[in-house]
């Protein structure tokens, strides 16, 4: 099998696995009591639009041919209409999109980037105190309830602001990505925009990884633990290489394989975090929105934010099965 | 039969004597332990606080001097909210919640998680390949969004109905552990041996095959407790929880849309404090316990 007919295979399962959230969806909505047409058109719309829109749904159709029209109007980027900002429910994702991804990537990668080198000293290192304490702190942030770790953070750097050694304050923005006066202003860079967004990323961005850092960290110990009874180690050993060389080179390279497919699997799980962050933080991204228009009862907007966002996790998970293939030859394209 | 079940309590005490010895070498599994006897106590406490006098019911009690959120005091350890509700009696009556929410969560889980597992796992073919491609693609759901989105589609819920359902959807880990294990237990003699003599699937499977995958199951079960309390905690902070409960993730919705979070440090510190270290203690258990299942671990 070439890598092209294992990609091939993966899209098609990529492919299947949406369908069927789409589907749980759409029936999700379907079976729930009451009249199904309130959850898709806006109860406050002039009948003769209501009309139109039941035709358009098929809503006085049988639910199997609903769904089918559903599905069709769902490929063609047809999610219906906001209840609440009156716009396509579509072109609000792709708006908001960008920001999710944004957040999200760089905390995985950044957490990726502190918790692997520190799971790899620490397994190094096992049975002295740093472990023990490392592991403790890690193991701590990693359940400690993000939410409100979230408004402690923004409580400290936002609302009071930490004093500077050199005199004034340091006062992170509390809220939103961006500050509307810089925007707006069409006499602003596009390095002052970026810094600025720069700035607002730096609190949620922050949370995020002190969670995240430790699943990553704890998985590359005991990962590196195992590595370390290898017989190429002891190999390694016997030829008198440093001891940085045998972490380095012989033991963390090897050890990182499962770490990254561990990854795939726990993005689904940072993107709960995720989620909540956002809304601490009033990150405008799909989790706000999402939490926003159930809140409203946006029925629309709120599947279509749920099954991006479930999108999202799945061509993460596609892109660490590919990644995978890439850092260990051994591993064919038949697993 | 008297002296059959004396020694049977014998040999579980032995047993557990046995589990002690290994649990106790880790010391951090020993700090979760004390945490969680902590918020035991603050829970089974929780009834004799509230009963002396009116006021210090958490849901509907008040003190009527107050009626506002204020400091500590002799009267309020911990102060009160903005309704003048004792904080320190919601955050012993939340305890009890928790390990309500958890428990009942964590074994609905366990539960579907083994009895996927063991079916998976025993049968082989087609109704594995099913339903572990069912199971992946549950592990790959977000599990708060999907509890939003179905908070959506059916509407204000009780917080037992939110506890079930973040039960059910927490079973993939299980099942796929239990799983890997029954594939490896079916290839036993002795399972080979009960057959022989007669016994069908389902007696093969509930009395030879379920008891020697329950302990590892009971394991996951620590770390299900972790996530189930985190779970229903975002839920009820983000508003989509049961407000006729008092819920530590509830007292944080209230201190929140009351505009309190930067003004009472009494009252926004401790439940979110509760909350993490609770689960904290469920983890670094379900960690020291993970020792005693897997030996292998046990020089690390």
């Amino acid at each position: 099998m070439t890598f092209w007919h294992y990609l091939g295979r993966k899209l098609f399962q990529l492919a299947l696995t949406t369908l069927i959230i789409v589907t749980l969806i759409f029936f999700l909505f379907r079976v729930m009591p009451g009249d199904p047409v309130k959850t898709i058109i806006d109860p406050q719309m002039p009948p003769e639009a209501r009309a139109q829109l039941r035709a358009q749904f098929g809503l006085d159709k049988p639910p199997v041919v609903q769904y089918l029209i559903f599905l069709k109007n769902a490929a063609r980027g047809n999610w219906g209409v906001s209840f609440f900002q009156q716009e396509p429910v579509f072109r609000i994702i792709m708006r908001k999109l960008p920001n999710t991804l944004l957040l999200f990537t760089s905390a995985v990668v950044l957490a990726y980037l502190i918790g692997v080198p520190i799971g790899k000293r620490i397994a190094w290192k096992r049975g002295t105190p740093t472990e023990a304490v490392v592991t403790f702190v890690g193991i701590f942030f990693y359940t400690t309830f993000l939410p409100w770790l979230a408004l402690i953070m923004i409580w400290l750097f936002a609302y009071k602001g930490i004093p500077l050694p050199w005199g004034g304050v340091l006062q992170l923005p509390l809220r939103g990505m961006m500050t509307p006066e810089i925007w707006s202003d069409p006499a602003a860079s596009a390095l002052t925009k970026g810094l600025d967004v720069a700035v607002h990323l730096l609190l949620p961005l922050f949370v995020l990884v002190l969670i995240f850092f430790a699943r990553f960290m704890l998985l590359m110990r005991s990962s590196m633990l195992d590595t370390l009874e290898e017989d190429y180690i002891v190999t390694a050993r016997a030829k008198g290489l440093e001891d940085r060389v045998i972490m380095n080179r012989h033991a963390a390279r090897n050890a990182m394989l499962p770490v990254v497919t561990a990854m795939a699997l726990s993005l689904a799980f940072s993107l709960n975090g995720g989620v909540l962050t956002e809304k601490v933080f009033s990150w405008p991204g799909l989790g706000t929105e999402l939490i926003d228009a159930v809140m409203k009862n946006d029925y629309p907007l709120a599947q279509a934010a749920f099954i991006f966002l479930a999108v999202i996790v799945l061509v993460a998970n596609l892109i660490a099965d590919i990644l995978y293939i890439f850092l260990d030859p051994r591993i064919g394209f038949e697993s | 039969m008297a002296r059959e079940f004396t020694r049977r309590l014998g040999r579980v005490r032995r047993e557990l004597t046995g589990v002690w010895r290994v649990f106790r070498r880790n010391k951090l599994a020993v700090v979760g332990l004390y945490i969680l006897l902590f918020f035991l106590a603050l829970a089974v406490a929780s009834p004799f606080y509230a009963a002396r006098e009116p006021m210090y019911e958490p849901l509907t009690g008040y003190d009527p001097e107050i009626l506002g959120s204020h400091p500590p005091s002799l009267k309020h350890p911990l102060g009160t909210d903005f309704l003048g509700r004792d904080i320190l009696g919601q955050i012993m009556k939340g305890s009890q919640l928790a390990f309500a929410v958890g428990i009942i969560a964590a074994l609905t889980s366990v539960v579907i998680g083994t009895l996927i597992g063991l079916i998976s796992g025993y049968f082989g073919g087609l109704v594995d390949s099913v339903l572990m491609r069912m199971t992946d693609i549950v592990l790959t759901l977000p599990s708060i969004p999907l509890l939003i989105i179905i908070g959506a589609a059916i509407g204000k819920q009780s917080i037992w109905i939110i506890v079930v359902i973040i039960g059910a959807l927490g079973w993939p880990s299980t099942a796929r552990v239990v799983r890997s294990q029954t594939l490896s237990l079916k290839k036993r003699p002795f399972v080979d041996a009960a057959r022989v003599a007669g016994s069908g699937h389902s007696r093969v499977v509930l009395h030879h095959i379920a008891p020697n995958v329950l302990p590892l199951a009971f394991l996951y079960m620590t770390f299900l407790v972790t996530w189930a309390i985190l779970t229903e905690a975002g839920l009820s902070f983000i508003g989509l929880g049961d407000s006729s409960q008092v819920s530590w993730g509830m007292m944080l919705q209230w201190c929140f849309t009351s505009g309190h979070t930067f003004r009472a440090w009494y009252w926004i510190l401790p439940p979110g404090l509760s909350i993490s270290l609770l689960t904290l203690a469920f983890y670094l258990i379900g960690r020291g316990l993970d020792e005693v299942v897997n030996p292998r671990l046990q020089e690390r």
